[in-house]
Order: structure tokens, then sequence, then C-alpha cells
């Protein structure tokens, strides 16, 4: 499994039948920082996704990925490889709290990516 | 299997119905350079469950990845993708 | 199937129940030229391979269900010892 950020939703009116009614969301690997191991950082990296969970814009999720996002009662039917199983509240290293996401300056952070993301794309 | 250090711990505020009480850990897996030389490298993180091994910070874990690492929940269908296998007590 | 080199052996007490008993060993996997590449991974061995040597590996998770059971998270096993 891997921690994503929400960054959207698809909406796409063209789909093959089983996918009718499914929500999808676009999300953003995070990983912890390689150097100091103290913040989530994001990798530049983009995942279509299936939500039974009702995410939200810019909540951390955990994904399940490949054959086995298929196990679940919702997706068994579904042609897809990636899947929301869980909504992160927090995630600890030895002690120390990186991300909860009740914390307002990742909030802030995460939507400054976004505005960050959403310039580069004009 | 890959091998991982165990770095920390996610929590969930909602989980899907299919997912069994276990612990989830932030695994950093071993590099080549790790295993022939000591050495500090890791490659990219990636959250295991863990279903009754006990592993935690510090401990150093097998880790099963893709479509096996849901086969010891037998016939109940659970999403799972990564799955601690073993706690190694050494490697030589 | 893709041949590797045995680089350690790995020993874990605390462990699935359909591993009790089975030996580990820490591969790399080897590419067309002979390096290796991606990162090490633990099989399952029942031939006795050390470390040093080549082995082929499987990653058919099938082939370990048939030894340890189909709830066994093993994936990779060691299916031969090439001769040279």
């Amino acid at each position: 499994m891997f921690l994503a950020r929400v960054t959207g939703h698809v909406v796409a009116t063209q789909k093959v039948a089983s996918m009718i009614g499914h929500k999808l969301l676009t999300v953003e690997p995070y990983r912890v920082d390689e150097a100091e191991g103290r913040s989530l950082v994001p990798t530049g990296r983009t995942f279509v996704v299936v939500d039974t969970l009702g995410a939200g814009l810019g909540e951390m999720v955990l994904v399940c990925q490949g054959s086995s996002a298929r196990l679940t009662p919702e997706t068994e039917k579904l042609p897809i490889d990636a899947v929301i199983i869980g909504l992160v509240d927090a995630v600890d290293l030895g002690g120390r709290t990186i991300f909860r996401s009740q914390d307002s300056d990742f909030a802030r952070g995460a939507a400054e990516a976004a505005d960050r993301a959403s310039d580069h794309s004009r | 299997m890959r091998i991982g250090d165990v770095i920390g711990r996610v929590t969930l505020s909602r989980q899907h119905p299919s997912l069994p009480a276990g612990r989830l850990l932030v695994v950093r897996p071993w590099t080549r350079d790790a295993v022939l030389e000591g050495a500090a490298s890791r490659g990219e993180d990636l959250v295991v469950y863990d279903h009754n091994l006990g592993a935690g910070v510090g401990t150093v874990i097998g880790l099963s990845e893709g479509r096996e690492a849901a086969n010891p929940f037998g016939k109940t269908r659970v999403p799972m993708d990564a799955y601690c296998a073993c706690l190694i007590d050494s490697i030589s | 199937m893709q041949l590797a080199r045995v680089i350690a052996t790995a020993t874990a007490t605390v462990k699935h129940p359909t591993l009790a008993g089975e030996r580990l060993l820490v591969v790399e996997l080897l590419a067309a030229d002979g390096r290796p590449e991606g990162e090490p991974i633990l099989v399952i061995d029942r031939l006795g391979a050390g470390r040093g040597d080549r082995v082929i590996v499987t990653n058919d998770g099938r082939a370990l269900q048939e030894l340890l059971g189909p709830t066994t998270p093993g994936r990779w096993s060691v299916l031969g010892i090439p001769d040279s």
C-alpha cells in the first residue's frame, strides 16, 4: 500500500459499462522525506483510483494497488488496479508524528502545493 | 518478498470494512548495498500490513507484495498488497 | 523464471506459519548482461543453495502454494541450481 493525497476528481462520461457509478479520484503518492525523515513529501506521480470511502480533496489516503485492488465487494468485478482502503489519521515515525489529518499546517501546505501544481498546468 | 526496516506506523480514521484489524507499518526496503555492505541506503517507503507478528519501529521484516499478500486471508477477500510475512533475526 | 545470485542467507524465528522450517535466501536478480537489477529479494529454498551460488528463481506464487499451502504469503522460490 502507499500513502497519497487526493488531488482531484475524474469525470469520464465515456467509460466501460462496469465503471458506471464508481467514483474516480486522482491522487499523488507521498513518501517519507529521504534525508531527514521528518515529513511526508510529494513524489510528483499521479494515479487514478476508485474511492468507496468518500475521500475529500486534499485528504491523505491509503491506496491498495495491483490485482489486490479487486479484493473488495465493490471492486471485485471492475477492471481497476488501485483502490482507496483507508483515510489516514496520522503517520508516526518512532514516536514523532510527521502527519496528522487535523493539522492545519499540513492542510495549508497541501493547498499551496495544489496551487503550485495548477500554476504549472496553466 | 523484499527485506525492509520498519520506521513508523500509519493510523486510519476510517477504513474499508474488509480490512481486518492489524498494524500498518511504514517500511523502507533494503537495497543491494544495504545487504552486501551494511550501507544505510534504502528504497522508497511503502505501507505494509502486520497481522499479528508484532513488528515495530526498528524491526527488520520480510514483506510479501502483490496478490500473494492477500493469500493468508484464505477465501476471505481482503484488499491487501503488502504483508509482513516474517521478522528477520539475522542476515549473513 | 529469472537467474539470480545468492548474496546472503536470512533467519527468521517469528514468521507466517506456512514458512516454518523453510530456508530463506537473499538473492539479487541478474540482468541479461549478468549485472544485478532491482532490490534484493527473499526466496524460499529447498535445494540447499549457498552464498555465491547462481540459482534459477520463479515468482510464480502457485508453485510455492503447492509446497506450503494456499495461504502462504510467499511468492519467490528456488527452482534449480544451474550446472555452470
